[in-house]
C-alpha cells in the first residue's frame, strides 16, 4: 500500500532528471541575467526585468501555450533547433526540462541578484589595486561573496521546477516515462476513480521533495546573511 | 488609517450586497458530458433553452474523470458517458437514480490525420501503423481510463497492432486533446471519434476502424441520485426524444 | 620627482582641480577637512577614478595621461592603497588577505616577504582569525600589510588612523614611521589631524 511501484518509481527518477538538466540549463542564464540586472545600466533595462518575471505572473498555462507557438513542431524556434542541433521538445523529457527552466527562471534570477547587488563593490576595488584582473577579481572575490545566495536561488529554482504543471501539460503533454513528471503523474492519478492510495504516495512524494528544498534553500539564504558579512570591514 | 478601511469595507459589502440578486436568477441543471459530446449537446441544449427553459450548464472532460467527480460529490444532476462501463462504475456506488438510465447515442471510431497531410493507410489486421508513424506517436485519449482511448487500444489490439504502437503513444486526457494534437501537427496520426473528425476541419480521416474491432461504442445518460433540479429529468427525456436525437444525428451520432 | 600630479575630477556638476608635484620620496601628506575631496584624488591617483583631464605620473611611471590616451588598469599601477574603511575581505583569513596580492605579483615584484610584515606589524598571532573577529587596530595593521604585501611601487594612505582607539594610536603611527624611515617607499598620506601630520610628513599639501 504504501511502497512505490515501479512506475511510480520511475516517475520519481524522471521528475529528478527533468529538474536536473533544467537546473543546469537555467544557472548559466539566471546568473547572467542577475549579473546583467544588477550591474549594468542601459535602455529597456525595465523591459528586460520585465521580461525575465513574465513566468511568474502569467498564468502557467499561458506560459505552457507561448512555448508551444515558440518551440512546437511548426515553431520557429522548435523548427530551428530541430534542424540544426536534433532538438525537439514536444512528447519528450526535454520539452518537460524547458518548461520547467522557464517556469524556474525568475525566481532564481530574483535570489542571484540581490545577492549580487549585496556584495560591496569597495571589495572589488580594493582587490583590483592588489593586482587583480577583472576576471580574477569576479572569480576570487565578488563570486565567493554571491555564492550563498547563487546556490539558494538554485534550490528555490529545483523546488519550483520539481513542481512545474501547468506549462508542462500544455507544451509537452503527459507521456508516462517521457514528460510525466510527479505533478503530472498525480493528476493522471486524479483522473482514475479508486486511486486514493496512488495519489497519496505520489502525493507525499511530492511534499517531501519540496520541503527538503524548501529547508535547503532556507539555510543558504540564512547563511548568506550572518555567515560572511558582504560588507567591507 | 481608520478612514480608508471603512470606506473599503462598506465597498466591500455593497458589492455583496449587490452580487446574490445575480445567482437568484435561475440557472439550468448541471450535465457531466464526455468530451466527444462539445458541439452537439451545446446544440441540445440551445434547442432546450428555445422552448423556455433555463439553459442548462454543461461540464465536457473524459468520462473517467467525470466519473470521479461524481464519486467525489460533484452536485451534478446528468451524466452521459462516452461508454457503458463507467455508467456501471457510477451505478454500482449508487450514484444513479433508479430506472432513469438509458443508452441513446452510437459512434464510429477513425483514424486520422491532419488536414493537408495525404497519408494513405487501409485499416486491416496487421496494418502497418507503426511504419506510418515513423519517429512520431499516435495521438489517442487515455487508453488506461478514458473510453475513446480504450475502445482504441481493443480496436488496435484485435488488429494485432498494438504491441508495435504501444510504445509511440500520445495519451491524453480526453479525445478532444488527442483531437488537438492531430490538428496542431504535433501527431501525424490519431485514433478519435467520427464525430470528432467531423467537428474539426484541420484534420482528415484516412480510414474507419471495422465495427467489430471493438466493442459497440454506446452513450449511457442517467439521472444522478444527487440531482436536485426540477428542470433534469425533463432535459433527460427532451436528449432521448426524437427531436433531441435528430440533434445528435446532425453532428454524426448513430441513434438507438 | 615621486609624484607628479595634475588633474581635474568632475564629482556631478563639481570640478575639483589638482596640481602638486615632489621632489624627493618620504610621506607626502595630503592635509585638509573632510569632504575636500582628498579621497578622490587617491581613487584617482590608483585608477579607480578616471580625471577628465590631465596627468599622473609616479616614479617617472606614466599611470594616467589624457593627452596621451594613456591610462593603466589598477591591477597595472603597483599602487599599495590602505583604505579608509580598510576593505578587509569578509571571506578570506587573514592570511589570505595578507598574501592577496602577494600571489597575484611575480616573484621579482616581492620585494617582502609574510615573515617579514608579521615581524614589521606584529600580526603574526592573528593569521588564522577572521577580519570580523579583528580590533580596529588589528585590522588597520592586517590593511597595512596586505598593501606591503602586494609589492607596491609606492604607497597610499587614507585616514589610517581613523578607524583606530587612541591606546592603538601609537602602535600604529609607530608603525607608519617604521614604514617611512625602513623601506624606500613613497608615500602619499591623508589626514585632517594636524598633530599627525607634523608627527610624520616630510611635506604637506594643503587640500
Amino acid at each position: 500500500m504504501t511502497a512505490l511501484t515501479p512506475e511510480e518509481w520511475q516517475v520519481l527518477v524522471l521528475s529528478l532528471k527533468v529538474s536536473g538538466v533544467a537546473m543546469a540549463a537555467a544557472l548559466p542564464l539566471a546568473f547572467v541575467l542577475a549579473w546583467v540586472l544588477a550591474r549594468w545600466r542601459f535602455p529597456g533595462k525595465v523591459l528586460l526585468d520585465a521580461l525575465v518575471h513574465l513566468p511568474l505572473v502569467l498564468p502557467p498555462v499561458v506560459t505552457g501555450w507561448l512555448l508551444l507557438i515558440a518551440f512546437g513542431t511548426n515553431g520557429p524556434l522548435g523548427r530551428f533547433l530541430a534542424e540544426w542541433l536534433g532538438l525537439t521538445f514536444i512528447f519528450r523529457w526535454t520539452g518537460a526540462a524547458l518548461a520547467a527552466a522557464v517556469m524556474a527562471l525568475p525566481l532564481m534570477v530574483r535570489a542571484m541578484r540581490l545577492s549580487i547587488e549585496a556584495v560591496d563593490r569597495r571589495l572589488e576595488s580594493a582587490a583590483r589595486t592588489l593586482g587583480a584582473g577583472r576576471w580574477r577579481t569576479f572569480a576570487s572575490v565578488t563570486l565567493p561573496l554571491a555564492m550563498p545566495g547563487v546556490l539558494a536561488g538554485l534550490v528555490l529554482g529545483l523546488a519550483r521546477s520539481i513542481g512545474e504543471f501547468g506549462a508542462t501539460i500544455t507544451f509537452a503533454s503527459n507521456i508516462p516515462g517521457e514528460t510525466q513528471t510527479l505533478p503530472l503523474a498525480i493528476y493522471s492519478a486524479l483522473q482514475m476513480p479508486g486511486s486514493e492510495w496512488q495519489v497519496t504516495r505520489l502525493a507525499v512524494l511530492s511534499i517531501l521533495v519540496s520541503v527538503v528544498a524548501l529547508m535547503a534553500s532556507e539555510w543558504l539564504a540564512r547563511r548568506s546573511g550572518q555567515g560572511s558579512a558582504h560588507h567591507a570591514l | 488609517m481608520r478612514k480608508p478601511l471603512a470606506f473599503i469595507l462598506s465597498l466591500f459589502m455593497a458589492f455583496a450586497a449587490l452580487v446574490p440578486p445575480a445567482f437568484a436568477q435561475q440557472s439550468g441543471p448541471l450535465v457531466l458530458a464526455a468530451a466527444s459530446l462539445q458541439e452537439s449537446m451545446n446544440a441540445v441544449a440551445d434547442a432546450w433553452a428555445a422552448k423556455g427553459h433555463a439553459r442548462p450548464k454543461i461540464s465536457f472532460a473524459g468520462s473517467s474523470a467525470l466519473a470521479r467527480q461524481i464519486e467525489a460529490g460533484a452536485p451534478a444532476d446528468l451524466f452521459v458517458s462516452a461508454d457503458e462501463p463507467w455508467m456501471d462504475e457510477v451505478q454500482g456506488k449508487g450514484l444513479l437514480r433508479p430506472k432513469t438510465r438509458v443508452s441513446f447515442l452510437t459512434n464510429n471510431l477513425v483514424l486520422i490525420a491532419p488536414a493537408n497531410k495525404p497519408v494513405r493507410l487501409k485499416i486491416a489486421p496487421g496494418f502497418r501503423l507503426a511504419a506510418a508513424l515513423g519517429p512520431n506517436r499516435l495521438a489517442v485519449a487515455d487508453p488506461n481510463a478514458v473510453p475513446a482511448g480504450v475502445y482504441a487500444k481493443q480496436a488496435l489490439t484485435r488488429l494485432k497492432v498494438w504491441p508495435s504502437v504501444q510504445g509511440k503513444l500520445a495519451p491524453a486526457e480526453n479525445v478532444r486533446a488527442a483531437l488537438a494534437l492531430v490538428s496542431r501537427g504535433a501527431a501525424p496520426l490519431g485514433v478519435v471519434y467520427a464525430t470528432d473528425a467531423r467537428a474539426e476541419p484541420g484534420v482528415r480521416v484516412v480510414d474507419t476502424f471495422p465495427a467489430a474491432s471493438h466493442d459497440p461504442i454506446s452513450y449511457p445518460v442517467a439521472l444522478l441520485a444527487a440531482s436536485r433540479h426540477k428542470d433534469a429529468e425533463g432535459f433527460r427525456r427532451f436528449l432521448i426524444s426524437a427531436e433531441g436525437k435528430a440533434v445528435f444525428r446532425r453532428f454524426g451520432f448513430g441513434t438507438r | 620627482m615621486p609624484f607628479d600630479v595634475a588633474i581635474t575630477l568632475r564629482r556631478g556638476k563639481l570640478r575639483l582641480d589638482y596640481a602638486f608635484r615632489t621632489e624627493k620620496g618620504g610621506l607626502t601628506a595630503l592635509f585638509g577637512p573632510s569632504g575636500a575631496g582628498k579621497t578622490s584624488l587617491l581613487d584617482a591617483i590608483a585608477g579607480l577614478a578616471r580625471p577628465s583631464e590631465g596627468h599622473i605620473m609616479v616614479e617617472d611611471t606614466v599611470l594616467f595621461d589624457k593627452a596621451r590616451r594613456i591610462d593603466l588598469k589598477p591591477e597595472q599601477r603597483r599602487c599599495g592603497y590602505v583604505f579608509q574603511d580598510l576593505r578587509l575581505f569578509p571571506h578570506k583569513s587573514v592570511r589570505d588577505n595578507l598574501l592577496y596580492g602577494w600571489h597575484l605579483a611575480p616573484p621579482d615584484r616581492r620585494w617582502m616577504d609574510l615573515d617579514t610584515a608579521l615581524g614589521f606589524l606584529g600580526i603574526g598571532h592573528l593569521l588564522d582569525r577572521r577580519p570580523a573577529t579583528l580590533s580596529g587596530g588589528e585590522a588597520q595593521r592586517v590593511a597595512i600589510g596586505r598593501a606591503l604585501l602586494s609589492g607596491p611601487r609606492f604607497l597610499l594612505m587614507d585616514e589610517p588612523l581613523a578607524s583606530v582607539d587612541a591606546e592603538r594610536r601609537e602602535e600604529i603611527l609607530t608603525v607608519i614611521e617604521r614604514i617611512r624611515d625602513e623601506l624606500a617607499l613613497p608615500i602619499l598620506y591623508v589626514s585632517h589631524d594636524r598633530a599627525e601630520v607634523d608627527r610624520l610628513a616630510s611635506r604637506v599639501i594643503a587640500i
